[in-house]
């Protein structure tokens, strides 16, 4: 089946956000795209990656953003239009080629996706990038659903290319992971070649040349600051009011709804700002001139506030710019945070929350996310637990982003720091040289691979003693499994070489390196037991690698095959209610029956059978056994 | 077909039920209609077995999500994500729609009501209540993972959309979304939850 991203030109199609950027970016004509995973940025790259070999372009998962930005700027060097789409915190990952960037500028269209996270639904924080946008004069713009982002990323690659300069399109949450109607248009044909031309003044940042892009950068600006005047997805839509809305991105369809919600449709003016970074001042000073009082609406920073009132002081004009003292600075838009600040901005004598609320009296258990059954997550954490249980040590877990990250809650409580991708290894170099207590950095495989290895030539280079985990389940599984340099496979299905942590580990100097299956407890809990005891009598780095594929491709891997799982089951007469299953270990396919006995349920259970192993009654039996083509299942 | 008004729907479940597939379907099948839709999801660490909200406006919307107390209907796949869901978008005239189906939340220790007493927590708010075996209706149509189209019929047939989408609307949807080897048995599962839910009203 074709993929619905080609479809023809005309078709109306329900497109995810970050589907329709990807449709966007074919309609342009792309030659390359670049990523590395990340809530709520993924699927741009994942849609590319599904269509490359059709309409032969090349999508790559690089090994962190860094690299995934400098991928894209090469090929926008040689002329190639190119897309790079990370996480918001990703960006910081690759500021540094990013900065830069600002002062070669390029040939190719170059697109920035930045898809941000207001509300930190999947983050460590909201950091709103449009800053960087000002910091390394890169433009910013935003689109208000998936129809105008499409439409918004096509163009992108024409102004990119007619400024010589990179743009970052600012996408969040509620347009990255909304589905809408996406109208397409024509696809041009990709160009995937181009050429290098030389030209050191230019690509060859030594002070004496840096020097020179400077000025030529800030004259660029000029005149990015000119064009954006004429981007057709601002607009000025003037109803003869003295009240002025500035909707910047995504509020301009919450402002649409509040004011039909307040009845003030056409009775206030709307300056609907697509272009955020810089604003377009010849269309804001005509909206501000027809003003006695203006309301900026845009989410978390007031980067398009403080433009705003910058141009209100050139312009010597006397009005009042509202902005984040009616709309939160913190978390993400909602219909009802938009009506408020409306409501006190036109001054009405609404009622706030006039809707009749229901509330349930009773206490709601919260559900915070977990480890799947069968993850072999939980099985390297219950034995980590019990081999620093053996050895009586004082230890610190230091944690990393990942699906491992949720062994910060209860039972397992062993995330004692979670600071960014590959800070375990870097934290632990830092805490090893002055405390004594012994510190563990859990890691994930893919964590690993994008900025883990750093921190690991530190720690043997300048002798910090720590035991390294590599909780390597063969794939990015918290971003909805992509492939990474462990997995053998590519983004656009490839096989590749696999670059094996142990190699790694060993090539760097590290003396004690192990591989286990978290699946075999006691084999795990001797080795962790006997590599805790080398870390804390020989003082120097240890490394173990826990390996077992993620549960989730593993059961999808055999609902496709049409392979059955094995099961198992408690057996009553034997259980003592312990609690050790459903409690210390904590399967969600476990839990207590009236009696305080466990029970498992059959829809839920993985077939792991870790729960036999931990069962100190040998109570968990096995109901179905596992068959040959089960037991084959994985990589 | 030019429309004023949006119907806003609460999708509410655990994190692997199928909520991101069941918004999908909705909304692919109001675009094969020429009706205007968004469906705003939360992907990654919210999935793993957490709280998971999906936001569904049909009709004439511009922003992509259903304001609190502004649920026309709430859709909980779980019981306990109906009272958190309820608390947050219901209001009086809100209809839910519950899976009878109580998911332990993994917290070591918590004490549980039973699901029959969560119901009826609900009951008492005096709002419009649909209880639908959704799990054991998408075992009998051949998969339980089918549980979230048992969950659109019972929505198809309590009437909320009616004039805006069809029973063969989702149909059409279902084709266009699942993998060919799944198609049947989600239909299955759509039509026995509307018929589930026509055989209540009489």
């Amino acid at each position: 089946m074709k993929s619905k991203l080609l479809l023809p030109e005309g078709s109306r199609v329900l497109l995810l956000g970050n589907e329709a950027i990807a449709r966007g970016a074919i309609e342009a004509g792309i030659g390359v795209a670049s990523a590395y995973p990340g809530t709520p940025s993924t699927e741009v790259l994942e849609a590319l990656a599904e269509v490359a070999k059709d309409i032969g372009i090349y999508v790559e998962w690089s090994v962190n953003e860094k690299v995934a930005y400098e991928v894209a700027y090469g090929a926008a060097m040689c002329g190639v239009r190119a897309l790079v789409a990370m996480k918001h915190v990703g960006l910081n990952v690759a500021a540094d080629p990013l900065m830069s960037s600002g002062y070669t500028g390029v040939n190719g269209g170059f697109v920035i996706v930045s898809a941000e996270d207001p509300s930190m639904w999947s983050s460590q924080n909201e950091q709103d990038n449009r800053y960087y946008g000002l910091h390394a004069f890169i433009p910013v713009f935003e689109a208000y659903n998936p129809g105008e982002a499409k439409d918004i990323i096509r163009e992108l690659f024409d102004f990119s290319e007619k400024v010589k300069q990179p743009v970052i399109f600012r996408s969040t949450t509620r347009l990255a992971h909304c589905r809408g109607p996406v109208i397409y248009g024509p696809m041009r044909s990709p160009s995937t070649k181009g050429m290098f031309e030389k030209d050191p003044k230019r690509w060859t940042l030594i002070p004496a040349h840096a020097r020179l892009r400077r000025i030529e950068l800030l004259k660029r600006w000029e005149k990015i600051k000119h064009e954006v005047n004429n981007w057709p997805y601002n607009k000025f839509i003037d109803n003869d009011s003295r009240y002025t809305i500035v909707a910047v991105g995504m509020s301009y369809g919450f402002v649409i709804d509040a004011l039909s919600q307040l009845n003030l449709n056409g009775k206030v003016n709307i300056l609907k700002l697509s272009s955020s970074v810089p604003i377009p001042v010849e269309l804001t000073r005509k909206a501000l001139e027809k003003s006695d009082k203006v309301l900026v609406i845009e989410e978390l920073e007031p980067i398009v506030e403080m433009q705003v009132k910058s141009l209100v002081h050139d312009l010597g004009l006397s009005i009042k710019v509202h902005g984040k003292d009616l709309v939160p600075q913190h978390y993400e838009l909602t219909l009802r945070r938009v009506i408020e600040a409306i409501v006190k901005f036109m001054e009405l004598k609404r009622t706030i929350g006039s809707t009749k609320e229901v509330k349930v009296k009773i206490n709601i258990p919260p559900r915070p996310p977990t480890f799947c059954p069968g993850c072999p997550h939980r099985a390297s954490f219950y034995e980590l637990k019990r081999a620093v249980k053996t050895i009586k040590a004082n230890v610190v877990y230091s944690g990393d982003i990942g699906c491992y990250s949720l062994a910060i809650l209860p039972p397992y409580n062993m995330q004692d720091i979670l600071i960014e991708m590959g800070g375990s290894i870097g934290v632990a170099n830092g805490i090893s040289h002055v405390s004594n207590q012994v510190v563990i950095a859990t890691i994930g495989d893919s964590t690993f691979y994008h900025t883990g290895i750093p921190p690991l030539i530190n720690a043997i280079y300048n002798n910090a003693p720590m035991l390294i985990v590599v909780l390597d389940n063969r794939i990015t599984a918290m971003t909805g499994h992509q492939p990474h340099p462990g997995t053998g496979i590519r983004a656009t299905g490839e096989t590749a070489p696999i670059i094996s942590v142990e190699a790694i580990a060993k090539s760097i100097g590290v003396e004690y390196v192990k591989t286990l299956d978290p699946y075999n407890v006691k084999e795990s809990i001797n080795t962790l037991t006997d590599a805790l005891r080398y870390v804390i009598e020989r003082k120097k780095p240890a490394l173990v690698v826990m390996r077992r594929t993620c549960a989730l491709i593993i059961s999808s891997m055999a609902r496709r095959r049409g392979i059955e799982k094995p099961l198992y089951r408690v057996e009553v007469s034997k259980c003592k209610a312990c609690k050790t299953c459903y409690e210390a270990f904590g399967c969600p396919a476990i839990s207590p029956r009236d009696d305080g006995k466990a029970q498992i349920d059959p829809i839920l259970c993985a077939g792991c059978g870790v729960c036999a192993q931990v069962c100190p009654f040998n109570a968990i039996v096995i109901e179905k056994e596992p068959t040959p083509e089960w037991n084959r299942l994985g990589f | 077909m030019p429309l004023d008004k949006t119907i806003n729907i609460i999708v509410s479940g655990v994190g692997g039920q199928g909520l991101i597939t069941l918004g999908n379907v909705l909304g692919t099948a109001a675009i094969l209609k020429g009706i205007k839709a968004f469906i705003s999801e939360v992907h990654g660490l919210a999935q793993r077995g957490g709280s998971v909200i999906v936001h569904i406006r049909i009709g004439n919307p511009n922003s992509p999500l259903v304001p609190e107390n502004g649920a026309d209907v709430i859709l909980a796949l779980e019981v306990l994500e109906a009272l958190r869901a309820i608390n947050i978008y219901a209001n009086l005239n809100t209809l839910i729609i519950i899976n009878k189906r109580l998911i332990r939340p993994a917290i070591p220790e918590l004490k549980l009501l039973p699901l029959e007493e969560y119901i009826s927590h609900i009951k008492k708010l005096g709002l419009r209540v649909i209880e639908v075996s959704a799990l054991d209706l998408a075992s009998k149509a051949g998969n339980i993972l089918s549980e979230n189209m048992v969950m659109i019929g019972a929505l198809m047939a309590s009437g909320v959309l009616n004039g805006l989408l069809e029973l063969v609307d989702i149909e059409k949807a279902i084709r266009e979304v699942m993998p060919k080897k799944w198609i049947d048995v989600n239909i299955r599962a759509l039509r026995m939850g509307f018929e589930e839910v026509v055989k209540l009203r009489h």
